[in-house]
């Protein structure tokens, strides 16, 4: 009976099926952020008594304190509030992004890999053509053409994406229409429309989740951006790319820079170690 | 040069032409097609004080009063010979406009990307030799964390420590060195980042092919195994992930243009779209989307004959690992 007490068996019961689900820490602490942030877009006034917009002009830039967590800025409004309230706005505006990217590639994804032929080969150069004119440019002169607003940078930013999930659903459900259990449905008479729904749908979606959340992540980054040109929303608004925007002209008082990027890099390095883990977990 | 790569190569090249066309029409339809109107309203905005007849004869002369095919037509003709219209502001071509700035862009791309290159490769130096216990996974983290930071945050930071803080720059003078070289790291650490994850994944693979063990059981030292093993096959990929990067290099040239107040390409962008000058944003969207598909063509026409593992089979590249190989092919994204 010596291989019991082999040391590579150790935990083969109930604490290793535990330890399969136990989130990484790096994970939770992750989740974690991403909640705040989440819950300072739903609900900013239970995180902060300040206004956003009101200042007090004899508290003007004072540095992090108990009272004011990041500062206050040159109108003495304090710099935490103007960041949980440009929170909506920030996420929100990301999350639209990547409804439009997903929705729209994943349509011509889903059409062009499920039907294939002519419809493929026009789609995949419109796909060609998104991809090559560079994404930055793309968001920059559509938001352009549209407008300057938060919604439309989102618009943009959305459209710049649309290629790339595009490509990813393709490639997806060119993968699942080969499989074995697909040949099977459509022998057993199923509609075209039928095993699209039921059976390569749910499949590509597995894959476009991550994506997805990735593309989340860097959308609040182009967001920023354009934001940070003066492409979004003007103020009062506070944006978190804006916000880092009015800060560089008072970069002796670091804090209106550092607090809102802070923030930033923050939620997109937990959004982007979210992805990996849900792409690992797959 | 061998019968398939030229048919590879002709069709590479005609697919690149007709995304060139295609990506200059498309940027047209956008700039003329969307709701808005931006050419009239900004030529009737009163603080540019146009009377009637100078409108009628602006759009006259822009072509503005054709029907909608036919300016595509005209502009398409035009950007084929090299004419890319006039400014809507200055009155004066889009091409020389372009050309005016152009060097300073290309000067700061370029230091970006040597910027890119070398982090990238320090990074994927140090996963190699620093040992597990004292950071490695650290430094397998800097990918995803450059990737997180945006260009203009990196940007305020380096002027804020050394430009105010140390006084090594002054930032009301763009084009000094120092300047430059802060711009050029600014812009090049989210370029590293795509090209540092790449190299790791590649370097981990090759590390344990066969020969690397072969070469390990013969003693020889990790330096060596890095430099004349590992490095050469590990980075031949990277050659397409550069490439795809090009969008990136000029996408954040104009934000770091803005954040150090260099003139290029980037602010010229910024001035149009303040005044809506859309035949000259226009004209930089298409040229960019030529500079991403050619850079993109010649790393692609370049890779079967820097690798010799990769077969050309029936006009298409065939790898030797095609189930993890990052992102061959001209304008597939780069994987995150």
């Amino acid at each position: 009976m010596s291989f019991v007490s082999n040391p590579s068996l150790r935990g083969s019961g109930s604490a290793s099926r535990f330890a399969a689900f136990r989130l990484p820490v790096t994970v939770a602490l992750s989740l974690l952020i991403v909640t705040i942030v989440l819950a300072w877009s739903l609900a900013p006034s239970l995180f902060t008594s300040y206004s956003p917009v009101v200042g007090v002009p004899a508290d003007k830039l004072l540095g992090p304190s108990f009272a004011h967590w990041f500062g206050t800025d040159h109108l003495g409004r304090d710099v935490y509030a103007r960041v949980v309230y440009g929170t909506a706005s920030s996420v929100t505006s990301a999350l639209i992004a990547v409804v439009i990217g997903v929705l729209f590639g994943g349509l011509i994804g889903l059409i062009s890999g499920f039907l294939g032929g002519w419809v493929d080969v026009i789609f995949a150069r419109l796909v060609d053509v998104l991809l090559a004119i560079p994404k930055f440019l793309l968001a920059v002169i559509i938001v352009t053409a549209i407008g300057f607003e938060t919604i439309n940078a989102a618009i943009a930013t959305g459209v710049s994406a649309v290629a790339i999930f595009a490509r990813v659903t393709r490639a997806e459900v060119i993968k699942t229409r080969q499989a074995t259990f697909v040949e099977a449905a459509f022998l057993s008479g199923g509609s075209r429309w039928f095993i699209l729904w039921r059976h390569v749908l749910p499949n590509a979606s597995r894959s476009i989740l991550p994506l997805a959340v990735l593309q989340f992540g860097e959308s609040i980054l182009v967001i920023a951006s354009l934001a940070f040109l003066g492409y979004g929303d003007p103020p009062p608004a506070s944006d978190w790319g804006l916000l880092i925007s009015i800060g560089k002209d008072y970069l002796k008082w670091p804090w209106l820079v550092y607090a809102p990027a802070f923030v930033t890099i923050l939620t997109v390095l937990s959004v982007n170690r979210i992805s990996r883990w849900l792409r690992k977990t797959d | 040069m061998s019968n398939a790569y030229l048919t590879y190569a002709a069709k590479r090249l005609g697919q690149a032409v007709v995304v060139i066309l295609l990506a200059y029409i498309f940027t047209f339809v956008v700039v003329s097609i969307l709701p808005g109107d931006p050419i009239t309203s900004v030529l009737r905005n009163p603080q540019n004080g146009f009377t009637e007849q100078e409108i009628a004869e602006i759009i006259a002369a822009q072509g503005l009063d054709k029907p909608i095919i036919v300016q595509l037509w005209n502009a398409l003709s035009g950007f084929l010979t090299g004419d890319l219209g006039m400014s809507m502001r200055s009155n004066r071509p889009v091409a020389t406009l372009i050309a005016e700035v152009l060097p300073s862009t290309l000067i700061l791309a370029s230091a970006g990307l040597a910027v890119a290159l070398v982090l990238a490769l320090l990074v994927a130096y140090g996963t190699r030799f620093v040992p597990k216990k004292y950071g490695q996974g650290l430094l397998r983290g800097f990918p995803s964390l450059f990737l997180s930071v945006p260009n203009f945050v990196i940007g305020l930071m380096l002027i804020h420590i050394f430009g105010f803080q140390l006084g090594l720059f002054r930032v009301i003078n763009p084009d000094s060195f120092w300047a430059t070289f802060f711009a050029a790291i600014a812009l090049g650490i989210p370029v590293s980042a795509q090209i540092a994850e790449v190299l790791i994944a590649n370097l981990d693979k090759e590390a344990e092919q066969e020969y690397a063990t072969v070469a390990r059981s013969r003693g020889i030292g990790q330096a060596r195994l890095f430099a004349t093993h590992l490095l050469k096959p590990a980075s031949l990929p990277v050659v397409t992930v550069v490439a795809l990067t090009i969008g990136e290099l000029l996408g954040g040239s104009l934000i770091t243009e803005t954040v150090y107040g260099r003139t290029g390409i980037g602010s010229l962008v910024q001035r149009s779209v303040s005044t809506q000058d859309l035949p000259v944003l226009q004209a930089v969207v298409s040229l960019g989307a030529v500079v991403f598909v050619l850079v993109n063509l010649i790393a692609d026409l370049l890779y079967p004959l820097l690798d010799p593992r990769v077969k050309i089979v029936g006009g298409r590249k065939r790898s030797p690992t095609t189930a993890d190989e990052p992102s061959i092919g001209a304008t597939k994204a780069v994987a995150p």
